[in-house]
């Protein structure tokens, strides 16, 4: 353990499933105990994990917000909801609005982690209509300025850092914390998201990415073959360690023939049938991320006309 | 006579759960539940393709969304009149038993055991050996169980590519087979788990345990060595102990909507299970055959849109209506069988399934917070026994077909049900589709049934009747009311409602 003392954690859970809470049980390297038993951080509070009565973390969010409770690290999952007009009372414990708990620990913690998509982006919930008007924590969508404002900065002087997915990649999770608990320097991205999960795509490290390069694509699920030409997988426009670092340590959505539906982007799930790609004419309006429409056409009949047949023939295995 | 009102909330639940209860002389004499957080599916579901169901619903629960993505894929069958392949219902069994075996374990030895490692019960002659076990991030079942329930979910990986939150059951099948690999790797796992499950959990062979059916004879069996030393042996001791066995047993009534699909036997969306399906009607003592129209939904204790009596979920509303301090109390509505309260879950499961053990237990003592939460354990044999038998009909058909497209790309319109049996109890969906696109959207949750407040004829929902009459200790720490609610693994966020509106609602509407 590089940090100097025990850092003290804090779990929220506001509008959430539960899932990036049963999501981190999943991480290895390190597990979540593992942060517990050997990384120095101690657990004040999990909803799912704790054993003491619940009166024991009325006690804490009292204690924290006075100042008498030091706290390291403030976990969020889940969408911040703040109807109705605004009060909040759409999810309430004992009649006290849970955004305004998630606002009043922020102002105390050091950092401000906001576990997947909903805390980080608003995520399912701020679906279109929004009918729990959810939004983030410092981001509404895409947009800076969520439940705290876009300049807001916690003690330590950094943003809400947001580990996005739905849920969350557990290691992206836990290797964050452990950064977090070895007091390491942690690079953000624009969207506030660790630079070291997000700067790879989906994509990258996809075992249909053969498929995808000579554009052999299926057009019904089930197959073997590129999900990316009419399925709707955002694989090459989605940053997310997915491909590189398996999910529980065997697979991917695109591996397992399932579209990547982009969960760690602020749009998620986006306004569009999510199994199906929206073209212009053959081509996709949204290309993989960087790449011009132009030379991506140019370059796709070529490929096309080069594809070996044991990929014509969707031979491979993936 | 001394009353007390107090208003517990408890953690170790999935969700935001707070119980009103009325004490009267430290017991329980009347109980409100209250479901404190409303996000808004049905809304969101409005309007879109039918196929997004596959990737919304499983986000209403991060511990069972294998269950709510199998009933959304059986609704679109049923819609669609489209049946699975045998190889793709064989995998949509395993990955549901693989998330099953998940929460029994996790619920069993995480949420419920560590209750009895409290402060509180430090005098008691269990309570080292409690502590040893069930203490969080301490006791050794309690890590090997965070372990081996890490191994059992890669299951569900191979086929879905993550867990949790996966969409790949599609009307028609799966996306992908079963192979050498996948059927080999699937198969380890679950030896070595069943092998932990022997062991340390029940102290005796699968087959063995499973052969145990009469209540005398598993009594007696409590004082054998390799049982008593087991953590359901050490488990059961403590909580019949406390008298958990007598506690607690709610409304008789208990609903199963069947465990897994038979491969072979697979009508659009509906078919057989491999435990049959049906309501316990807990006046008679009998089971009847399973009903879905009788299925309704009333409103009146709810924060929504009054509408008269209970409506199926193909005619039903959620319109929300939050009014604060009056008699209504919950976000959940309140679900019913004809006019009739049930309860669901692993016990429900098992007696109409037809497990002899626990219909002798039932009827020698009947349905007590103990046998709620042993039938949870007495599960997870059968989870292992039926995923055993999948793998070996993959391995025996590895070629078999595990998708079939639908004909045609139109989606075409209609309405559809899909009823599982999710890790929780009954979950079902229902969807409406017009002009291509969902028209309404309704799932009713396991645990929507288990914490319903009062309907419009003013009876109590299950958990509501299975406190009344607890004596509460001490006010300040009400643990036996956690034993009692914990015993139903419940999920608080499973009781959100998805239906349509017919647009866009705000508060107030």
């Amino acid at each position: 353990m590089r940090g100097t003392q025990v850092k003290t954690l804090f779990w929220l859970q506001t509008g959430a499933c539960g899932g990036d809470s049963l999501a981190i049980l999943s991480a290895e390297a390190p597990s979540f105990e593992q942060l517990l038993l050997s990384y120095g951080i101690e657990l004040l509070w999990h909803p799912s994990l704790s054993h003491a009565p619940a009166k024991r973390f009325d006690a804490l969010i009292e204690d924290i917000a006075s100042g008498s409770q030091k706290l390291d690290i403030l976990c969020v999952e889940g969408s911040i909801i703040t109807a109705p007009r605004g009060t909040g009372l759409f999810d309430s414990y004992k009649g006290r609005a849970r955004m305004d708990i998630a606002r009043s620990l922020a102002e105390r913690a050091e950092f401000v982690v906001a576990m997947g998509t909903c805390a980080s982006f608003g995520g399912v919930h701020a679906a279109s209509p929004n009918p729990g008007d959810c939004t983030g924590m410092q981001f509404n969508r895409a947009n800076p300025g969520g439940l705290l404002p876009a300049g807001w900065r916690s003690r330590s002087g950094a943003p809400v850092i947001n580990i996005a997915g739905c849920p969350a990649h557990p290691h992206a999770m836990t290797q964050t914390l452990a950064a977090l608990a070895e007091d390491m320097p942690i690079a953000l991205d624009p969207l506030n998201r660790p630079s070291a999960f997000f700067s790879m795509l989906v994509h990258q490290g996809c075992t249909r990415s053969e498929y995808h390069e000579y554009d052999i694509e299926d057009a019904q699920l089930g197959g073997h073959a590129c999900l990316f030409f009419n399925l709707g997988c955002q694989g090459p426009l989605t940053q997310a360690v997915c491909n590189d670092d398996l999910w529980n340590g065997v697979s991917s959505k695109t591996r397992a023939g399932v579209p990547c539906f982009g969960c760690t982007a602020p749009n998620f799930p986006r306004e569009a049938d999510l199994f199906t790609t929206a073209k212009i004419g053959d081509v996709p309006l949204r290309l993989p991320m960087g790449v011009e429409r132009a030379r991506y056409m140019a370059y796709k009949n070529l490929a096309r006309a080069a594809a070996p047949q044991r990929v014509k023939d969707k031979e491979m295995d993936v | 006579m001394a009353r007390l009102e107090l208003n517990v909330s408890l953690n170790r639940v999935e969700g935001d759960l707070e119980i009103a209860v009325a004490l009267e002389d430290g017991v329980v004499a009347e109980a409100r539940t209250i479901g404190t957080m409303y996000r808004g599916f049905e809304q969101i579901m409005i309007g879109r393709a039918p196929r997004d169901s596959l990737v919304i619903t499983p986000r209403v629960c991060g511990i069972c969304g294998t269950a709510h993505l199998y009933s959304a894929v059986l609704a679109l069958e049923n819609a669609w009149r489209l049946s699975p392949p045998p190889n793709a219902t064989r995998i949509r069994n395993l990955c549901l038993m693989a998330e099953g075996l998940q929460n029994d374990l996790r619920q069993t030895f995480l949420f419920f055991s560590p209750d009895f490692c409290t402060s509180r019960y430090a005098g008691e002659p269990w309570f080292d050996e409690m502590t040893a076990m069930f203490e969080p991030f301490r006791g050794a079942i309690y890590l090997e169980t965070l372990a081996m329930t890490r191994r059992l979910v890669e299951i569900v990986a191979h086929f879905g590519g993550q867990w949790p939150h996966s969409s790949y059951m599609a009307p028609g099948g799966v996306t992908l087979p079963a192979d050498l690999r996948r059927i080999s790797a699937c198969r380890a796992v679950l030896q070595e788990a069943q092998r932990w499950y022997e062991q340390r959990i029940v102290g005796a062979p699968l087959d063995r345990w499973l052969a145990l059916d009469r209540a005398e004879d598993y009594l007696a069996w409590l004082d054998e060595p390799l049982h008593a030393a087991s953590a359901l042996g050490a488990l059961t001791r403590c909580a019949r102990a406390l008298g958990l066995h007598r506690a607690a047993a709610g409304t008789g009534h208990m609903l199963s909507y069947g465990s897994w699909r038979d491969p072979l036997e697979s009508s659009p969306g509906a078919g057989a299970s491999l435990l049959r399906s049906g309501f316990y009607d807990g006046d008679a003592g009998s089971v009847a055959q399973l009903d879905q129209e009788l299925i309704n939904e009333h409103v009146r204790h709810s924060w929504f849109r009054h509408y008269d009596g209970g409506r199926h979920p193909w005619r039903g509303e959620t319109v929300p209506n939050y009014q604060p301090g009056g008699d209504r109390y919950s976000w959940a509505k309140a679900p019913r069988y004809g006019d009739k309260a049930v309860q669901t879950g692993p016990l429900a499961e098992l007696l109409i399934g037809g497990d002899a053990l626990i219909a002798s237990l039932h009827a020698m003592e009947g349905g007590g917070a103990w046998l709620r939460q042993f039938a949870r354990v007495r599960r997870i044999a059968y989870e292992f026994f039926y995923a055993q038998r999948m793998l070996d009909e993959l391995a025996a058909e590895p070629h078999g077909e595990h998708f079939t497209p639908p004909a045609g790309s139109s989606e075409a319109d209609g309405d559809g049900f899909g009823l599982v049996m999710a890790a929780r109890g009954a979950l079902g969906h229902w969807i409406a589709i017009r002009n291509g696109v969902i028209e309404r959207y309704q799932i009713i949750t396991p645990t929507a049934w288990n914490a319903s407040p009062r309907d419009s004829a003013g009876l109590p929902g299950h958990w509501e009747q299975s406190l009344v009459g607890v004596t509460v200790k001490d006010p300040d720490d009400p643990i036996e009311i956690g034993h009692i609610i914990r015993s139903h693994d419940p999920c608080l966020v499973c009781t959100v409602h998805m239906l349509d509106t017919g647009g866009k609602v705000h508060f107030g509407a």
